[in-house]
């Protein structure tokens, strides 16, 4: 990391694994994959070697609609990490994709005290650090 | 697949001793000091030497590795079957599991289980370690998926299920309210409790909010402790200086799919492991006169009370503010004060309780009336680990 960089973001990059590498690459073209197997047809997450319905191996990275739901959402008050200094406070959620699988993210573009469970929403991406955009989530 | 647990076990073992070390801020022991201190303890309470026991099955905090290697050689045993479970709050009554597992099998006769930690310690070294709030170390943490998001800290997962089950049953942060405070007037009948202080459901609403819709007085006390049980078969206990306490049934489930797959968050492990534990004893929630209910957070004691059958999925919420949980109420629960105001040693020291109120040790101040059973729960284990143990006084 530059000392541009830490200068300007002070919050955790993701550490992506090698099963989840492509996760990230797509996320930094701005698009949304997930694993989805080629013998079953359903979409997984996190990202793993086989498919966690049938076991199947074969599975395609594929871009998702991107639309969901918020499954359940916290909102901190309370400060963890200086990385999020003067931004208290903000909404971490499980979203719920219409494809299925759950994944964490941040709700953003509406105040916290509006968000609710159920609420709609659109993938959004936050490009934080070059070569690292963060798929979050706005109302759709 | 249908499983049957065996009522052959029911009554057959015993906790004959238990023991704690002290309890809440002790940065002049470490994590094995404090376990040591309460296994002696127990041993003193049961009238046992080091000697006697054949069995290890004793847990620190996680990364420290071999915990109960650690212990044996201060102890000075060689164990003929010892292990360190890692299943998180599940840990600890799991051991009781394994401990009976293991007598029954004839791998051993004398088991000792424990487990301690020094969280206040290591939360309270410097300011960013007060920040960080986190009890183990950062290299135990998760790599993406969480901090990258700012998902840090256990009140938020917890946090997650607390405001699903308010969306889906319209429960309120009072009712959360009710639980503290029934847990507080508890504590303060415990001389060894960290919480000194009434608690009003007033200051509940005003302590500042942590992680919504937590606030602190929601989530269990940072400390450093530890307990200790023997557990022996019920014969064995004849010759012991108490009155032995009866494992009477137990049980565990554990939704390895995680937290966030399916409704696990609001309908937890605890639904099964109860199930099983209630068919091995023989007993329903009917019959439970008191409660230890692992209680890292508010929101999982209500959860837990209902996936215990105590009342209907969704009615936690009216339950606990009619003050059921009180000393005097219909389910008396965590009558030393719980994690959330005596001490948070991963409900080890809710086993501890649980046989103490069956011992009858206690005066009529804290003393849950005519107490004949007393069902215990662990949780943990990235939330998704449930043990759930039985006991009863032999009658
Ligand atoms: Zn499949």
């Amino acid at each position: 990391m530059s000392a541009e960089t830490q200068d300007t973001y002070l919050k955790p990059l993701p550490r992506p694994s090698a099963e989840s590498q492509p996760f990230w690459d797509a996320a930094r073209d701005h698009r949304l994959v997930l694993q989805k197997c080629r013998a079953c047809g359903k979409f997984w997450f996190p990202p793993s070697q086989r498919c966690v319905h049938c076991l199947s191996g074969d599975h395609d990275w594929t871009e998702v609609t991107g639309t969901g739901r918020v499954f359940s959402f916290v909102t901190y008050q309370r400060l963890y990490h200086k990385g999020w200094e003067g931004e208290i406070p903000y909404v971490v959620a499980v979203i719920e994709l219409d494809e299925g699988p759950r994944l964490l993210s941040n709700i953003v573009g509406i105040p916290a005290d509006q968000v609710t469970c159920d609420l709609k929403v659109r993938v959004t991406f936050d490009d934080v650090s070059p070569g690292v955009s963060l798929p979050k989530f706005t109302p759709a | 697949m249908n499983i049957e647990p065996n009522t052959a076990y029911r009554d057959k073992y015993a906790i004959v001793g238990v023991g704690n070390s002290p309890l809440g801020k002790v940065p002049h022991m470490s994590a094995i000091g404090l376990v040591e201190q309460a296994c002696v303890n127990a041993l003193d309470d049961a009238g046992l030497r080091a000697r006697d026991i054949d069995s290890l099955l004793v847990r620190g905090p996680d990364d420290i590795y071999t915990f109960h290697q650690l212990i044996g050689e201060r102890l000075g045993i060689n164990a003929n079957f010892s292990t360190t479970a890692t299943n998180g709050g599940a840990s600890q009554i799991l051991s009781v599991i394994l401990a009976v597992m293991a007598i029954e099998a004839g791998l051993c006769t004398t088991v000792l289980c424990g487990y301690g930690r020094d969280s206040w310690s290591r939360t309270h070294r410097s300011e960013e370690a007060r920040m960080r709030s986190a009890t183990r170390s950062e290299e135990m943490e998760s790599s993406e998926f969480g901090p990258e998001y700012g998902l840090f800290g256990a009140p938020a997962m917890h946090g997650f299920g607390a405001r699903r089950h308010m969306h889906l049953y319209g429960t309120t942060r009072d009712q959360f309210g009710a639980i503290a405070v029934a847990f507080r007037e508890h504590a303060l009948r415990n001389p060894e409790a960290m919480m000194k202080k009434p608690l009003t459901l007033e200051d509940y609403r005003e302590a500042r909010m942590i992680v919504e819709p937590f606030g602190l007085l929601d989530c269990s006390l940072r400390s450093d402790g530890a307990g200790a049980m023997i557990v022996t078969t019920r014969e064995r206990a004849k010759d012991l200086r108490r009155r032995p306490v009866l494992i009477k049934g137990f049980g565990t489930h554990n939704n390895l799919t995680g937290w966030f797959a399916d409704d696990n968050m609001v309908n937890t492990a605890a639904g099964p492991s109860s199930a099983r534990a209630y068919a091995m004893a023989g007993l329903g929630p009917d019959d439970i006169d008191c409660a230890q209910i692992y209680d890292c957070f508010t929101y999982m004691v209500m959860t837990q009370i209902e996936d215990y059958g105590f009342c209907r999925k969704g009615e936690g919420g009216p339950f606990v503010a009619s003050g059921a949980l009180k000393l005097d109420g219909r389910l008396p629960t965590n009558t030393s004060g719980g994690q959330l105001s005596e001490a948070h040693c991963e409900g080890v020291l809710q086993i501890v309780e649980g046989v103490r109120q069956l011992q009858g040790i206690y005066g009529n101040d804290r003393q849950v009336k005519d107490a004949k059973t007393c069902i215990v729960s662990g949780h943990g284990g990235n939330t998704v680990c449930h043990s759930t143990l039985i006991l009863g006084t032999a009658t």
